[in-house]
């Protein structure tokens, strides 16, 4: 035999590091850092307190229209000249958004990271707004989205989200609106939410050679010129569950498949079942062998993929599947995707799957934290969150630690099978008597 | 100007049986990537069996002699690793990152794929795999507003017969002919030790993946007479414009223009990389700058350029644009052609070249900051060149490029007679 059947055990375990953490107040700003000692590439990112859900219902999308409108010149130069410059430093600005927050970065090698930080603070403290740009970029996102629209997905999310939460919430919108919101956004409401919220300093996140790098000029740079303290960011948010489960019908003639989104709320970040919660998503949906994955795609072949996780932000959370199966099979694999949810809120996980989904979690903090963009990303979560430095270090021990009992009470806690919604985006005409049929909820038909 | 991209110590060793082993040791994480690249690709695919070397990436993770179905993903999930495969028209790769305790583990599941995935293969595990790819081509590719661009713009730009005519995800009849025989004829044929490349980067010594290697690899088999793909080097020029229309379910009118230039690896395809950077790599570009903001026909960020880095003929050059409401495919058609045209008469300057070479060294430093992206790159190095240290001279290579090599460049390859040109309209205007 030419093959060794015996598996090999582990070797020492190495220790587990998070890279060092530097805290600093400096110029009227936070500065949070992380050494990553010999790394060629750095990172910096403006952490701002203007998140989606810092926009009032029905402005939804102006994070997304004022984060474009930044880049369309400053008080010193023109947009084209703003391109150059900061492209000329080997990186483009980044800019992300959340419910919690507005993230602005560069990411360039490292002895360009005082000059890139200066260009991005440019952007953000002193964009020209000019009303002419602002109205074309508004069109051109109202576009964009129209053309995001167009694919399977954004469509059943909205759906979906509306359905949870309220479409009179802003938290019941999408994230970064639909074409209809954007397009409705005026100039002034993009000039007043950048002096109201891009104006304050903020968190400055720095991940990289600190030897190589100066924080206090990175700091002067990203803080000149704000003003004003943090704002009231309000608590959790109690949304009620549905008594019943319902299928919302978004027709898409002609698709070859149907987009599934299943859902209800779940807790808000900081809940105390964070991390038991997590893991029972892993062993439902999150690994590749979990339950919906190997039963959905490796027995019955309905699909490329399927999966589930609860996410949270800081004020709401939300139960979540996933997928996009053939059309001819849309029926029966909702009927198994909502039993594999109800078998496991009612019988909890195994240890044998527990063991992979804590491993997992626990040993993607050392794999998946490398880059200089992971790493400034995790130092986000603190920041968001207001997590202490060893955070992930902890979290690594309390994912090693959670046994079969919290985390299948985590399941029959959090899992609310007869509480979902079930959005199913395809052709409505092939699908619709099957799910009538099925007797899994009652049916509701969005255009 | 660094002189090596590539600035972490390099060893290589080869097994009697002909796999070469490739260690970059990087101590800073405690984690170790493995990256195996195998030298078959869908170029190798023959008439009737287009999707074959994808789907059967597929099966590598269905179980072999001493792993049971799905136990490999569980295995190495279940050691805290990510993991995923990917098949394109030259290579299949697989790779795992892995906290450093499991590296052996990992070995061991290559090894037992490599030497025993033909009796653990069944009917029933290809049927499935087969639905689960014929899913993928429908969400990737069917589904999606001009998610088959790439399956046109192949026979477009090679001819029938050309090993990279074909797209890697196949046709549906293809797949569905597909039989047991033909995979387990296709791992005895390819997934053979002298037909790959082992690559290891981080938190491991050479001398120890060396041994292990050679405790899990070094019993299987050479195969000495591995059949070539079909000889791509020389494409017949057309002397003609390929050009095709298609009017679907899209949002928007959208061009590509593609050409044939050099292949990856390549001096000219270094040139057309820094050329494709200047060309439609973010606002400061020549498309950005003519058609998302001056003439403002283009969608702002829907505009770009890039190479296709296949390695065993002359590779693809894509320019693409979607239209702004209000402007048609005949515009954009012709105002993409236009800034693509000037490369070859408005000489690059050297704020564009410089802008160009900035963009292009960060994303090379982001590529090498992570174990994963490391391995990848050796793994490809060695495999298409012989050499894992080649990966060092790619980004001097770049930096040296200058304006006059891009004039010539683009006056070579960017010919409007060897052009494909492929225009998507809305159906509701057509």
């Amino acid at each position: 035999m030419t093959l060794i059947a015996d598996r090999p055990g582990p070797g020492a375990a190495r220790p587990y590091r998070f890279p060092p953490v530097v805290r600093r107040a400096v110029a009227g700003g936070q500065v949070v850092a992380a050494h990553l000692p010999g790394q060629n590439l750095a990172v910096a990112l403006l952490l701002l307190d203007a998140g989606a859900a810092r926009e009032l219902a029905g402005k939804e999308g102006l994070g997304g229209v004022l984060a474009k409108a930044l880049e369309e010149g400053t008080a010193q130069r023109d947009a084209t000249a703003y391109a150059l410059a900061i492209e000329a430093l080997g990186t483009e600005l980044v800019t992300g958004l959340d419910w919690d927050s507005f993230q602005v970065s560069v990411q360039v090698p490292v002895d360009r990271l005082t000059a890139a930080v200066q260009l991005l603070a440019e952007a953000v403290r002193t964009p020209k707004l000019d009303p002419a740009d602002v109205r074309r970029v508004r069109d051109d996102e109202a576009t964009a989205l129209r053309m995001d629209w167009a694919n399977p997905g954004p469509r059943a999310d909205a759906a979906l989200r509306a359905d949870l939460f309220g479409a009179e919430n802003r938290w019941g919108r999408p994230m970064y609106g639909d074409p209809d919101s954007v397009a409705g956004l005026d100039v002034e409401d993009v000039t007043v939410f950048h002096s109201e919220w891009f104006l304050r300093p903020g968190t400055l996140i720095v991940a990289g050679d600190l030897d190589r790098i100066d924080l206090d000029a990175l700091a002067a740079a990203a803080f000149s010129g704000t003003g004003g303290g943090p704002a009231d960011r309000g608590g959790p948010i109690d949304v009620p569950l549905r008594g019943g489960r319902r299928i919302i019908l978004v027709d898409r003639p002609g698709s070859v498949q149907s987009t599934l989104r299943l859902g209800h709320p779940s807790p808000h970040r900081a809940h105390p079942d964070h991390v038991p919660m997590t893991l029972a998503g892993t062993v439902l949906g999150g690994a590749f062998t979990s339950r919906l994955n190997h039963l959905i795609r490796e027995v019955r072949g309905y699909t490329y993929g399927i999966r589930a996780d609860f996410a949270s932000s800081r004020r709401f959370g939300r139960f979540a599947v996933s997928s996009g199966v053939q059309t001819a099979v849309t029926t029966p694999a909702l009927v198994e995707a909502v039993g594999e949810i109800t078998r496991t809120q009612v019988g909890g996980v195994t240890e044998d799957e527990l063991a992979v989904a804590r491993s997992w979690r626990a040993g993607q903090l050392s794999v998946e934290l490398q880059s200089p963009r992971a790493i400034a990303s995790a130092l986000t979560t603190l920041v968001v969150h207001d997590l202490p430095d060893d955070y992930h270090a902890r979290l690594r021990e309390e994912l090693l630690a959670a046994d079969v009992d919290q985390v299948s009470a985590a399941a029959a806690t959090h899992l609310h099978p007869d509480a979902l919604t079930l959005v199913v985006e395809g052709d409505a005409a092939i699908i619709r008597d099957d799910l009538t049929a099925a007797g899994l909820g009652d049916l509701v038909t969005r255009p | 100007m660094p002189d090596s991209g590539y600035p972490w110590p390099i060893e290589t060793s080869r097994l009697d049986n002909g796999l070469r082993v490739v260690v970059s040791e990087d101590r800073t994480a405690p984690a170790v990537a493995v990256n195996l690249w195998y030298d078959v690709g869908s170029r190798h695919e023959p008439d009737g069996q287009t999707g074959f070397a994808h789907l059967f990436e597929h099966l590598m993770f269905e179980g072999s002699v001493n792993v049971a179905k799905t136990e490999h993903m569980k295995l190495i999930q279940g050691s805290g690793g990510s993991l995923n495969a990917t098949t394109n028209p030259d290579r299949t790769n697989y790779f795992e990152t892995v906290p450093a305790e499991h590296l052996e583990l990992a070995l061991w599941l290559e090894a037992d794929r490599m030497g025993g995935l033909v009796p653990a293969l069944t009917q029933e595990t290809l049927d499935n795999q087969r639905d689960v790819v014929k899913n993928e081509r429908r969400q990737r590719y069917e589904n999606v507003p001009y998610g088959d661009a790439w399956l046109r713009l192949l026979p477009l730009l090679y001819p029938p017969g050309h090993p990279y005519h074909h797209s890697t995800i196949g046709s549906m009849a293809d797949l569905n002919a597909a039989d047991l025989a033909t995979f387990q004829a296709f791992h005895e044929t390819y997934y053979a030790p002298n037909n790959a490349v082992l690559t290891v980067v981080g938190d491991a010594a050479a001398a120890e993946v060396f041994a292990l290697a050679d405790k899990y690899f070094g019993a299987l088999p050479a195969r000495e007479d591995i059949p070539p793909a079909p000889d791509g080097r020389t494409v017949p020029a057309t002397a003609r414009p390929a050009v095709e229309t298609v009017t679907a379910d899209v949002p928007a009118p959208r061009v590509y223009v593609a050409h044939r230039g050099y292949p990856f690896g390549s001096p000219g395809y270094d040139v057309l990389t820094v050329l494709a950077t200047v060309l439609g790599s973010g606002r400061g570009s020549r498309l950005y700058q003519r058609l998302a903001d001056g003439e403002r026909i283009a969608q702002p960020d829907l505009v770009g350029a890039y190479g296709v880095d296949l390695a065993h003929a002359p590779a693809p050059l894509i320019a693409t644009a979607t239209a702004r409401p209000g402007v048609s495919a005949e515009r954009l058609a012709e105002g993409l052609a236009e800034v693509v045209d000037e490369l070859a008469t408005v000489p690059v300057t050297a704020a564009e070249l410089d802008r160009a070479k900035a963009l292009l060294s960060t994303a090379w430093w982001r590529q090498m900051s992570t174990v994963d992206g490391r391995a990848d790159t050796l793994g490809r190095y060695t495999t298409q060149f012989g050499d894992p240290a080649r990966a060092a001279d790619r980004l001097p290579a770049w930096l040296a490029v200058t304006a006059e090599q891009i004039a010539e460049a683009a006056a070579e390859v960017l010919d409007a007679p060897n052009r494909a040109t492929l225009t998507y309209v809305p159906e509701e205007t057509a």
